[in-house]
């Protein structure tokens, strides 16, 4: 909707980008040198600059084609802000169905309503940290120094629970949906089981490959691409298959 | 008589050796503490430096960020339809609590610095994370450490700055190709989280594969239920990461306690009574054992302490 893209919008998006910019910028200059304090390496620094670089490529492209599904509702400027901040595709999308009950079109009413609602709606986790982080931080370096082994168990318990989580509903929800062809009402995209279980798969053995490679043929240097290199796979398999799957209607 | 001098000047070059080993040793403890405090003060030093920070940042975005709404209302130059707002109470309500089990639960995995970054610019479980473990594995650190805090905080913020700058570019041709470039990509961007979270687990599961056994195994039932009875939905990534997190302390709890816990039902419940007295005795018999090895090898090492004393007196005598 290209009456959406107000100016005024576009400039405050400027503004919040060069605020992410500037603080990520800070906190990694002050990481840099308190690494350097503690007697880490240049070369330690240079590969978790290049590695997290070259990492976060392929996961950044989906978030450029969520503004490109949202501005379809929302025009280009309020996507991007929502899109650089906290936020994701498919919560925005809800706060803009939860407001508009699923109209085509918004009416202005309905425009500053989405965005007041998409805003409180992720205001909590920043306000936690303002307020209440500090001290919560400090009980867990408290924790940490006192008894590092319980701290660890927590740390490993959170993590393993984290990938349980994610890889049990991708597999489940992928033997579930096997050969789904029908488009989310909200977003308008199909995710296909079969694709989802392929492309998972492809990672893993990718990344198995990488591995080998490393191992038997002692070539190291593909430890630091091992695992950017998988996701690019896999997506690659994901983006030929896709059609195959679910055919273009 | 030369003799003994002999042995006393013998002895008394011991006695000074072991004084100066023991002073040497103590020195080396001060010294050791001394560094230790050292790099707690640097370490609270950095950790309120990124408090300070942290909080300054993140109250100028979360300003900035109210000013969307605002921004939207003047350039459309309407208020909010408060009707449709009421409804959607719930639904902010239910956001709100999501953001603030979030901002418990990963805090400690991403670090002071982690934290504030993710909680700025999202995307945690689909790119700061994976990118945050992806880089510890590279750097080598060791988990807990201030080392592993370091190149948390190093990837967050280089992830953070790659994404903005992503974004920004790739807005120039949405702006121009929109339609054709959302047609080509938007079929694959469901993918990107088994496209990551496949090498992924390939990679923590070496370390990981104890603790995450039996969340894994409850949260597939969770999920299986939840498909079966139509609320395939809920059980989505976002959702399972909560939950799998849930079984995973509880299950891990119950794994690392489990001596304790079933002392405790035992008592409680006083079944397998005579199983447990003699697990008891074992225990006992072998700490009784282990003791008395201890006691014996400390009173011969005495003893030729003594009988070596005792010669070097008689040689003395004679």
């Amino acid at each position: 909707m290209k009456e959406y893209n107000f100016p005024l919008v576009f400039v405050l998006g400027a503004v919040i980008a060069a605020v992410v910019i500037a603080m990520s910028v800070v906190f990694l200059l002050k990481a840099i040198k308190r690494g350097k304090q503690i007697g880490m390496t240049n070369e330690q620094f240079k590969k978790a600059i290049t590695t997290s670089a070259v990492f976060s490529i392929v996961p950044s492209i989906p978030i450029v084609i969520g503004i490109g599904i949202m501005m379809q509702l929302l025009g280009l400027a309020i996507p991007w802000i929502r899109l650089t901040v906290i936020g994701a595709l498919q919560y925005e999308i809800s706060a803009v169905y939860a407001v508009s009950d699923g109209a085509a079109e918004l009416t202005a009413g309905m425009l500053v309503s989405a965005t007041l609602v998409m805003t409180i709606s992720i205001i909590s986790g920043p306000l936690f940290n303002a307020i209440f982080y500090k001290k919560y931080q400090g009980k867990i370096m408290d924790l940490q120094v006192k008894n590092k082994k319980k701290m660890d168990a927590i740390t490993g318990s959170l993590l393993s629970g984290m990938l349980a989580g994610i890889i049990s509903a991708i597999l489940i929800g992928g033997f579930f949906t096997l050969t789904n062809t029908k488009a989310d009402g909200d977003s308008g995209i199909v995710t296909n089981g079969s694709v989802t279980l392929i492309t998972l798969a492809v990672s893993m053995g990718i990344i198995a490959i990488c591995g080998v490679i490393m191992k038997v043929f002692k070539q190291k240097w593909i430890e630091n691409y091992a695992l950017p290199l998988s996701i690019l796979g896999a997506m690659l398999v994901a983006f030929f298959i896709h059609p195959i799957f679910v055919p273009v209607a | 008589m030369k003799k003994d001098q002999e042995i006393l000047e013998n002895v008394e070059n011991q006695v000074f050796d072991n004084t100066e080993e023991i002073q040497n040793e103590e020195a080396n403890l001060i010294e050791n503490n001394n560094v230790d405090d050292k790099k707690l003060e640097g370490q609270i030093k950095y950790n309120n430096d990124i408090h300070k920070f942290g909080r300054i940042f993140t109250l100028i975005a979360l300003g900035l960020m109210c000013f969307v709404p605002i921004f939207t209302a003047i350039s459309v130059k309407s208020g909010p339809d408060w009707g449709r707002l009421a409804k959607t109470i719930p639904f902010t309500l239910g956001f709100l609590a999501i953001g603030l089990i979030e901002a418990f639960s990963y805090a400690p995995l991403l670090g002071v610095g982690g934290q504030y970054l993710s909680f700025i610019t999202g995307n945690i479980s689909n790119l700061k994370l994976p990118c945050a473990i992806n880089a510890q594995q590279v750097a080598k650190v060791e988990q807990g450490t201030e080392e592993h805090e370091i190149i948390t905080t190093i990837a967050i913020a280089v992830s953070s700055i790659v994404t903005t700058l992503i974004i920004i570019i790739g807005l120039i041709p949405l702006a121009i190709y929109q339609q054709k470039i959302v047609e080509v990509l938007k079929p694959i961007s469901p993918y990107v989280m088994p496209a990551i979270f496949g090498a992924l687990t390939m990679v923590l599961i070496a370390v990981y594969w104890k603790n995450s056994i039996a969340p894994f195994l409850l949260c597939c039932v969770v999920a299986i239920i939840m498909h079966s009875i139509g609320m395939g939905g809920t059980a989505s990534i976002s959702t399972m990461v909560m939950v799998g997190m849930v079984f995973s302390i509880v299950s891990n709890y119950i794994i690392y306690n489990r001596e304790k816990i079933k002392e405790k039902l035992v008592t409680k419940f006083g079944k397998n009574k005579s199983k447990h007295k003699d697990d008891v005795t074992a225990d006992s018999s072998e700490e009784t054992e282990l003791e008395k090895a201890e006691t014996k090898a400390d009173s011969s090492e005495d003893l030729k302490v003594e009988k070596a004393e005792a010669k070097a007196e008689d040689e003395i005598r004679e």
